[in-house]
């Protein structure tokens, strides 16, 4: 099973002060308030992954945020997931409907033409 | 010759942070460090593969936020005299513009670019005098890197705020190429964008100067112009090396592969000589083949950390010791890594209690290392062999482990 979460709050199950500390080192933060945690730095990124996995005893992939259209989406439907290096990784990028939206692109082309 | 002098990549260099494409992350978090959100760090160092925007967001954000830029990059000296020379000046005091607010400017900013090539002689204290014009900074600090884990930066990390940016994903750079075509007129398939983005593997400039060269002079891009694009940076792994090497069929062929692949020169001469017996059959062959590969090393030594224009040489040897005979080639299972590499990692750990017991000797007979090692283990090994709990193990603070390692070594 793959849980998808949004890099801007999500919750965890309560766990030992060990692990807290360690996602708090690596680059979580946690809003007591609303009792979620969000991605502070990306700098270690791919072991904030690795520990929330273990955490939750489950793939985890993370929510892109569309450039274009502003939405939420997952990596899984884009066509260039095998070469990406930062695949599933809470970062932005373009939806794969806006980039084929070829609409805005083709059409000023074709004035040019 | 390209049509007008300007290039893309300069024309189109981000003047604002919300210009450069991706690292949304990294771009807010030095946006933040900036507006002195960060108290408690100097000096921030930007570390990344090159061309996805570490030095274009020093850039936008200096224009942005009204920074003079004093810059050193890897073409200036970066000695301990050279820092203090150009940087201490530059980051003792703060613009007095600023106070009389007869200007926007928020005065200098100090940018160290490629700071992980401070390196050998030329560039001795570099670093130490970095941290230390950190430390008594007024003005932001600044450094671009591209591999952070080096030894030697070890030091600087600890003064620095460090943010991370990441290989420019693929549909974001195909963006940006289409914004481009827009504003050159140029009609390009989105097929022939895609294969660019791809193939610039995250690397936004060299995307943007593929594009230039291929559609500036007929301002059309179709899929079957960019066939033409050599692979950019294809970080090919030592089997992979390996196995076009020996499947050359010349030495051009051979020698190009060498000079598109990562791996390392001194591990690669290693394989390669390993792997002669299992190319070669023909004892003559072999004889040539391993001939031309010594002289390769001749050059590899020659070349050492500086001389790299004798590269060229190295590859060539190299490749004709590929290409002694094209014809008898079989294929066969490669030795990789090197077997002397395989070696020194099964033995790291014999090597180390090695070194453990002749540091006991040594300290209580008051020898070398070395001296323990040739004059005082093989008596010790005789000694032990007979009688394993003798008053020597005692007052050499032997463990049970290292008596029985000393008693049953073949050889040292």
């Amino acid at each position: 099973m793959v849980i998808v979460l949004n890099k801007n709050g999500f919750k965890l199950p309560r766990m030992d002060k060990d692990k807290f500390v360690n996602l708090m080192r690596l680059g979580l933060e946690y809003n007591r308030d609303i009792a979620l945690f969000s991605i502070k730095s990306c700098n270690n990124i791919e072991k904030i992954m690795e520990a929330v996995s273990a955490i939750l005893g489950s793939e985890v992939v993370f929510l892109q945020s569309c450039i274009r259209c502003g939405k939420d989406f997952q990596c899984n439907g884009c066509s260039y997931v095998e070469l990406c290096t930062t695949k599933n990784l809470p970062f932005s990028c373009v939806c794969p409907r806006c980039l084929s939206d070829k609409k805005h692109f083709e059409e000023a082309s074709l004035n040019l033409g | 010759m390209l049509r007008n002098e300007i290039l893309w990549v300069e024309k189109y260099r981000p003047k604002k942070i919300q210009d450069i494409i991706g690292n949304e992350e990294a771009k807010a978090t030095f946006a933040e460090w900036l507006q002195n959100k960060h108290h408690n760090k100097k000096a921030v160092l930007l570390y990344g593969p090159p061309g996805v925007g570490k030095t274009a967001l020093v850039n936008a954000s200096a224009k942005e936020y009204d920074f003079t830029i004093i810059e050193m990059n890897a073409s200036d000296t970066r000695s301990e005299k050279a820092v203090n020379a150009v940087a201490k000046p530059a980051t003792s005091y703060k613009a007095l513009d600023n106070f009389s607010g007869t200007t926007k400017t928020r005065g200098n900013m100090l940018f160290l670019d490629e700071v992980d090539g401070i390196a050998g002689n030329q560039d001795r204290g570099g670093v130490s005098a970095i941290i230390k014009i950190v430390e008594e900074s007024l003005v932001p600090v600044i450094m671009a890197a591209n591999d952070p884990d080096i030894s030697k930066l070890r030091p600087l990390k600890k003064v620095c705020l460090l943010v991370r940016f990441q290989q420019v994903r693929i549909p974001l750079i195909i963006a940006l190429l289409q914004k481009i075509c827009l504003l050159e007129h140029v009609k390009a398939e989105f097929e022939a964008l895609e294969r660019i983005a791809k193939n610039s593997r995250g690397d936004v400039r060299s995307a943007i100067n593929d594009l230039q060269s291929l559609s500036e002079q007929n301002h059309t891009l179709t899929l079957q112009d960019t066939m033409m694009l050599r692979s950019r940076n294809k970080a090919l792994s030592m089997d992979e090396t390996l196995r076009g090497f020996f499947t050359a069929e010349s030495i051009g062929e051979a020698s190009r592969l060498l000079s598109y692949s990562n791996v390392n020169y001194d591990d690669f001469l290693l394989s390669v000589s390993d792997n002669l017996p299992k190319r070669y059959i023909d004892p003559n062959e072999l004889a040539k083949a391993y001939n031309l590969v010594s002289q390769a090393d001749v050059f590899r030594g020659r070349i050492g950390t500086e001389n790299w224009h004798l590269l060229k040489y190295f590859y060539n040897e190299l490749a004709k010791a590929a290409s002694v005979n094209n014809v008898s080639y079989k294929p066969f299972e490669f030795i990789s890594p090197p077997i002397r590499i395989i070696t020194l990692f099964w033995t790291k750990g014999k090597r180390t209690m090695l070194n453990n017991i002749c540091l006991k000797i040594g300290a209580q007979c008051h020898v070398s290392k070395e001296t323990a090692k040739n004059d005082f283990i093989p008596f010790i090994k005789v000694i032990l062999q007979k009688k394993k709990s003798s008053g020597l193990v005692d007052w050499l603070k032997f463990t049970q482990e290292e008596v029985d390692f000393l008693a049953k070594m073949s050889r040292f």
